[in-house]
């Protein structure tokens, strides 16, 4: 299956882009995605036990199935306000 | 930032996103009801000193859909709450120096007990879960992302 991976902040930054194509053996969850990148990167690596997910633009758990096409935001700690 | 301002307003509830200054009056001006007998108005501003360090900016990013989608599932939240009129909550992004405004969250009901206890559960939540982030930039050049709150998540999919 097909994703894009939206970065921001800190995680935008440390990987230099805000999006990546990522192709993913099918059955997959969001808690293989998160397998897949922190193998390839050593910040997300860094950072993985604070990041939550958002899949389609609502917070999902990372148990959550994964479909082809699906847009998936990496969230670290936010801090608007 | 190609897709703001975003502007989602009712005749009950402004949601606003925007890196153009935040504008507190016309805040005010949307609030006023006459069924209403008071309004709070909560701003939060961009503060220069912090332990004797000097900011003399504040950066704001967001994954702006979702951010905007959250605010108006908060909005309607603290309306399903507390005996809410109007909400209004605006959020600024892009650079902010001090002391101008991030942040305002207005609330109008018809007593000011509601009022102060939904702005403040708005704004507190609004902290946690809306996927904003600042960057501090100090006078020494140096910069800083804030690593803030972990949003709460649902234990099964939505």
């Amino acid at each position: 299956m097909q994703l894009r991976v939206l970065l921001f902040s800190v995680l935008r930054e440390k990987l230099g882009t805000d999006a990546l194509d990522v192709t993913l053996n099918a059955p997959a969850t969001g808690q293989d995605l998160l397998d897949h990148l922190a193998a390839k990167n050593a910040s997300v690596k860094a950072y993985r036990s604070a990041i939550r997910l958002a899949v389609n633009e609502s917070y999902a758990p990372a148990a959550a199935p994964l479909h082809d096409g699906d847009e998936v935001a990496l969230i670290t700690p936010v801090s608007g306000g | 930032m190609d897709d703001l301002p975003i502007n989602q307003k009712t005749e009950t509830t402004w949601i606003h996103l925007a890196t153009a200054p935040l504008d507190g009056a016309a805040v005010d001006a949307f609030l006023r009801t006459d069924a209403a007998g008071g309004l709070t108005l909560f701003v939060g501003t961009t503060r220069r000193w912090t332990d004797g360090r000097e900011t003399v900016r504040l950066a704001y990013d967001a994954y702006a859909p979702m951010a905007v989608k959250t605010m108006r599932a908060l909005a309607d939240e603290a309306a399903e709450r507390w005996p809410v009129l109007k909400v209004a909550v605006h959020h600024r992004l892009g650079e902010v120096p001090p002391p101008e405004a991030s942040v305002i969250i207005g609330v109008a009901c018809a007593h000011r007990a509601a009022a102060f206890a939904a702005c403040r559960w708005l704004i507190d939540t609004l902290k946690a879960q809306v996927p904003i982030w600042k960057r501090e930039h100090y006078a020494d050049g140096s910069t800083e992302w804030v690593q803030g709150q972990t949003p709460d998540v649902p234990d099964t999919p939505p």
